[in-house]
């Protein structure tokens, strides 16, 4: 099996090489940050398919948004190098800003570019999605440059590294996003399952109508759901700015498509599936990366091999419920 | 009380049912239901255009939308027959294909471009320096379309069992896995090592394939401009004609009925995942004859050529064209690629933009004298806060419109145009998104009103920020608006008659 | 009444696209073809025109600015010492957006037909350099290119006598970075990431094959430009790696790979980059930060008047100046007669000679028969107290 024999050459113990566990504990660290930001857009998307089966493709940029405009509070706030307040105060007031500014932004989008399309055929919406994201993607573009944003973690926080044993490091930002992305989390599942917005949410995206007749404002409770994606989305963008320092106007594609990939793969619908998800496709990229030939190179194409796997044995992804189809 | 009326039967004290001209008719197919809208569109201009043209015999309009194309060529010059013509009738052929697979059969396949790119590489791989090999056209082309179909037939088989959303994200990852596939199969030290046959340099890598041939048909090779020109002409008149025998057809009916509700039409025994896979067929084999046009005429494919960027254009285009629509997607692609070459010289964009704006207030406001008092009002409001900015802060009117020509300087007098506009630009921006949305929110008078410092601002936006980036960001930014704005306003497009259900 | 309607709305379409013809260009109107472009005699009045392509806006601007500028910059000290006057045709290819190659394309094919234009300073990519050779070539003009360094677009044989450049190509930064690695730095352990663009592959791939014939182990990875997190592959990488070179084009992104691998614990590991990361941002990472730049003297008086007036050295344009300077002696020589035609241009470029101490690269301007330059080395940068300094 592993390396040549150890006791002469007719052993049967054979010497096999440590199993590299700094490389395992390491993929397995960097694969929970990215999946814990890919889980909270695919949060996002999954919410909106459930109530209106929209796919909205401008929630990639609301993630930029969310991102550049806590970069903006930073520089208000005298920041990366000397901010007027200590580092993680700063942050927290970036989280705030930027959580409230894109949920309105969502709150707009839908408002304008989706509620008058409720009732047109299933494309239209859609193409209004498309519309928009490509409107904010570029309006960015226009407005903020090319260019890279800097956070400078380094300077603002600190970034210092724990380890455990010899093998396992983790560094503060790490924890930061990890910890932070499962408490969003779970506030949003106390939220969906126990208090009365979330027991409308429910109702909506099970049968719309009926909710309705039963008194249930639609309108409302779909602003109210696209509010707290869009706010969870912006979280994943400052996430991203503090745990890899850098921030630019492209970012929203990349990030777009596979939390919208994660979503999928979760089963669209189901905010469980699309948590699991998340974090599926963010373990998937760092293993694929650590142990599998011209990793970093091909790392999207075995997410792909894995996403065509699941799809053959679950076509509706992993917790998603069968599609019925109603005459 | 029987007077023939809906409800008239109905027992007393319930309520009366409007009259029927207001809303489908319970029971009533929405065909029939439509009826009276379907005669208001009739009316007016645009209804006697659409008559006249269906009145036409096919070959007639088919000679009518392409014959400005067969002169175009003599009437200008090779740079802008390239831009304007060639690039044009690519994009059109490339979006005739798409149109199938969406507009007819309803399939959202975001990987199209994908078997575009797959086209040019394997006839650069048939027929280049690079490959060493140098097949002739007429043998090289067929097995190009051959090939791209059967791997348009691959990734249909994924939606045997997927339905809409789900396909979508499938050929989504379809177009990535083969972007980073051909950046990356250069037999080089980063490459896969295939079986059999070791390390392989199939495209060049992120160099990309170069030195492909011109197109060599039985030893006359088409070398200039003009020559691919009228090919691609031919090809798409040629495809057109396909296209509309298809429609009438048997399978074209099926695919209609397939996209208008696709359970029904398995219930009445139409072989559906025969239909999807036809469909992706077809239009990856449309695809790949395309590719290899493109590939002959830049001479070298290269991995950044087929990416999202050109499925976003190509998907405006069916779009803008009507989904479904053959004659729409020329005109779709007039729209979406001729204008942005118009908008690359900052004059001409300015031309472009205040016109538009113009007609579309003199479209949008019915009864002429309140758009025309719009008008008399901005620009009056314009001088004034031009007047009054420039006695209060001298560095606020000094700047000048980029681009020069008479109506930029006379636009001098009129725009706010501080020397250093950034900051307040942006700003200024982000208002002109706020007043362009509470436009919609407004009626009557008060629209009037809202709109006279909206579009003083608009003209303040474009001279101080989007001029500068006409034939990027901004052309995007148009792109992106107009998109949602079709969409509220005419989701068929331009000449549509689609109704795509993604289930 | 109808039919002149309908009759009416069709001669407006024929307008539109009529217009849309005439519109852009004074030119006349005959196409231009095959080998008869090269030869036309134009003839030289007191302006005279350059085409200049680079990536104006897009995702590369940031490559194409400080091109322009250092363009505009050669235009204006020209016109200011010169009794003729030099004027641009400026085409934006928008690297990296989109389209591809196709603008870049669309932008040779506007130069080719502008029979006023002579010569061409650009395109900036090697692959639009490619890709615009047949247009370029078929309208007989030559280009001079500032940063199109691929090697083989001028051992290929395909433009030879039309393409020139001003930037020695990746055969060169290749052999200098390999050299040092291996005779001064005496590494045996070696980790490339290359970005998956053309330039950092090719780069990659020759350094890779270099250091392997003179045995060293080189492990070889690649990320792509839009990536931002590099904590999975820099787990990958070895803690006795001794150098990760990254021929990467993004300044920004070289520093944030520098800063992960300090928080990864792989801080003392030297990193060394392409002439792209040339930047304060990449070397205020640390003293083990080296590069490779072309042998410019930071100490030349036109770097320090182009300092003036803009935000800062933008040194990557630094080449298109001498581009421009190479298109512009060459007009003037082929026009001494008062006519010129763009093959008569072209032979002027091929034979070009700038003596090294009047050439802002320090190099001398002369070209050999590929169109590459007779001297090409390049230098090897250490980053010293956040400054590139230059050691071998």
């Amino acid at each position: 099996m592993c390396g040549p024999p150890s006791g002469g050459p007719h052993s049967f113990v054979r010497s096999c090489p440590p199993v590299n566990w700094s490389l395992f504990f390491g993929e397995l660290v960097s694969g929970l940050t990215l999946g814990s930001i890919y889980a909270l857009i695919a949060l996002g998307y999954t919410m909106v398919y459930g109530i209106l089966k929209l796919l909205n493709f401008a929630h990639g940029d609301v993630y930029m948004i969310g991102a550049f405009v806590a970069f903006f509070v930073l520089q208000w706030l005298g920041g990366p190098i000397s901010t007027s307040v200590t580092g993680w105060v700063a942050i927290a007031i970036m989280f705030v800003v930027a959580m409230l500014a894109c949920g309105g932004l969502g709150v707009a989008i839908e408002r304008f570019a989706y509620r008058p399309l409720r009732n047109a055929p299933r494309i239209a919406p859609l193409i209004s999605a498309l519309g928009v994201s490509i409107f904010l993607q570029n309006s960015a573009l226009l407005l903020w440059g090319p260019q890279f944003r800097d956070y400078g973690t380094f300077t603002l926080i600190g970034v210092k590294t724990y380890s455990i044993g010899s093998n396992f490091f983790i560094s503060n930002v790490q924890i930061l996003t990890i910890s932070a992305s499962i408490g969003l989390m779970i506030v949003l599942a106390l939220l969906v399952s126990r208090t009365r917005a979330g027991k409308a949410m429910r109702a909506t995206s099970f049968d719309r109508e009926a909710a309705e007749m039963m008194g249930i404002s639609v309108d409302r409770v779909i602003s109210f759901t696209f509010f707290v994606g869009s706010a969870l989305a912006a979280a994943a963008g400052v996430m991203f700015g503090i745990v890899f320092g850098q921030i630019f106007t492209l970012m929203g594609f990349t990030a777009g498509l596979k939390g919208f990939t994660a979503a999928v793969v979760g089963g669209i619908g189901s905010i469980p599936g699309a948590m699991l998800g998340g974090f599926l496709i963010g373990l998937t990229e760092a293993f694929s990366t650590g142990y599998l030939p011209g990793g970093s190179t091909y790392a999207n194409l075995y997410v792909f091999a894995l996403l065509i796997a699941i799809f053959l044995i679950r076509p509706t992804g992993l917790l998603g419920s069968p599609v019925i189809r109603k005459v | 009380m029987p007077d023939g009326q809906l409800g008239a039967g109905l027992p007393e004290g319930a309520p009366e049912v409007p009259d029927a001209v207001d809303r489908p008719r319970v029971g009533t197919d929405e065909w029939v239901a439509q009826h009276e809208e379907r005669r208001e569109a009739g009316r007016g201009l645009a209804g006697l255009v659409a008559r006249t043209w269906e009145r036409i015999p096919p070959p007639g309009r088919l000679a009518l939308l392409l014959g400005p194309f067969a002169v175009f060529p003599f009437v200008t010059n090779e740079g802008n027959l390239y831009r304007y013509g060639l690039i044009t009738l690519i994009y059109a052929v490339l979006a005739l294909g798409l149109n199938i697979v969406v507009g007819f059969a309803g399939l959202l396949d975001l990987g199209y471009i994908a078997f575009f790119g797959f086209g040019a590489y394997l006839y650069g791989i048939m027929a280049s320096g690079h490959s060493g090999h140098h097949l002739q056209a007429e043998i090289a082309v067929p097995i190009v379309v051959v090939a791209t179909g059967l791997l348009g037939l691959l990734l249909g088989l994924t939606s045997w069992r997927l339905l809409g959303d789900y396909l979508a994200i499938v050929t989504l990852f379809f177009l990535q896995a083969f972007v980073i596939f051909v950046n990356n199969a250069n037999g080089g030290l980063n490459d896969f090592s295939y079986p059999f046959v070791g390390k392989v340099d199939l495209t060049g890598g992120a160099n990309g394939l170069d030195r492909i041939d011109p197109l060599n048909f039985f030893g006359y090779k088409i070398t200039t401009t003009k020559g691919y020109y009228f090919y691609t002409l031919i090809a798409l008149a040629i495809l057109m004609t396909m296209l509309f025998f298809v429609n009438l057809s048997r399978t074209g009916r099926a695919w209609r009925a397939l996209r208008e509700d696709p359970l029904a039409a398995e219930a009445m025994s139409t072989p559906v995942n025969r239909l999807k896979l036809l469909a992706f067929m077809f239009g990856a084999a449309i695809a790949g004859f395309t590719g290899t046009i493109f590939g002959a005429v830049q001479s070298g494919a290269f991995p950044g050529d087929y990416d999202v960027g050109l499925l976003i254009t190509i998907y405006a285009i069916v779009i803008l064209g009507g989904l479904g629509s053959i004659g729409g997607v020329v005109i779709g692609a007039l729209i979406v690629n001729g204008a942005p070459e118009l908008l690359r010289s900052s004059a001409n964009a300015r031309f472009l933009f205040y016109g538009v704006l113009v007609l579309a207030l003199l479209i949008g406001m019915r009864p002429w004298y309140r758009a025309l008092v719009v008008l008399v009002g901005t620009i009056v409001f314009g001088f004034a806060v031009h007047a009054i900015v420039g006695a209060a802060w001298s560095r606020g009117t000094a700047g000048h419109t980029q681009g020069g020509g008479a109506f930029g300087r006379a636009l001098d007098h009129w725009v706010v145009l501080p020397t250093n506009p950034s900051r307040i630009a942006g700003w200024a921006y982000f208002a002109l998104i706020v007043a362009a949305l509470a436009l919609t929110l407004v009626r009557g008078w008060w629209r009037v009103v809202v709109m006279i410092p909206t579009l003083y601002l608009a003209a303040f936006v474009w001279e101080n920020k989007l001029v500068e980036q006409v034939s990027g960001a901004t052309r995007l930014i148009l792109l992106g608006a107009l998109l949602v704005v079709i969409m509220n306003v005419r989701p068929s497009g331009i000449f549509g008659t689609a109704r795509v259900e993604v289930v | 009444m109808r039919k002149v309607i309908v009759a009416a709305l069709l001669a407006a379409g024929v307008a539109v696209l009529t217009t849309a013809a005439w519109g852009s260009t004074k030119a006349p109107k005959r196409a231009s073809s095959g080998s008869n472009a090269g030869n036309a005699l134009v003839k030289c009045g007191k302006t005279r025109t350059i085409g200049l392509m680079a990536p104006i806006t897009g995702p590369a601007a940031s490559l194409g600015q400080p091109q322009v500028h250092w363009a505009n910059f050669f235009k204006n000290q020209y016109n200011r010492t010169h009794k003729t006057k030099i004027k641009f045709v400026p085409e934006d290819t928008m690297l990296g957006s989109a389209n591809g190659t196709a603008e870049a394309v669309k932008g040779a094919q506007a130069l080719g037909s502008n029979p006023a234009v002579l010569g061409v300073v650009g395109p900036a990519g090697s692959n639009e350099v490619k890709a615009t050779t047949g247009a370029l070539k078929g309208a007989g003009v030559g280009f001079v290119s500032g940063s199109a360094t691929n090697t083989q677009i001028t051992l290929d044989g395909t433009r030879t006598g039309f393409f020139f450049r001003t930037v020695p190509p990746d055969s060169s930064q290749s052999k200098s970075v390999a050299n040092y690695m291996v005779n001064t730095l005496k590494v045996k352990r070696v980790y490339i990431i290359d970005d998956q663009e053309a330039y950092s592959t090719g780069l990659a791939d020759e350094v890779q094959a270099l250091l392997k014939a003179k045995g060293v182990d080189v492990s070889r990875d690649g990320v792509s430009q839009q990536q931002s997190d590099f904590s999975a592959l820099i787990n990958k990488i070895p803690r006795n790696t001794q150098l990760v070179y990254l021929p990467w084009q993004l300044p920004p992104k070289g520093k944030a790979f520098g800063q992960q691998m300090k928080t990864l614990g792989r801080g003392g590991i030297k990193l060394m980059g392409s002439d792209g990361l040339f930047d304060p941002a990449f070397s205020g990472l640390g003293n083990n930060v080296y590069d490779s730049f072309f042998p410019l003297n930071p100490a030349d008086p036109r770097v320090a008047a182009f300092k003036k007036n803009h935000s800062g050295s933008e040194l990557f344009g630094a080449p298109t100046y001498v581009a421009t300077q190479v298109v512009a002696g060459a007009i003037d020589r082929a026009c001494k007669d008062g006519t010129a035609t763009r093959a008569e241009v072209r032979r002027q470029i091929k034979k070009t000679n700038i003596l090294a101490k009047t050439s802002l690269l320090g190099l001398p301007l002369k070209f050999d028969r590929h169109g590459d330059m007779v001297k090409k080395p390049f230098g090897i940068y250490k980053s010293q107290k956040g400054v590139f300094v230059r050691v071998a």
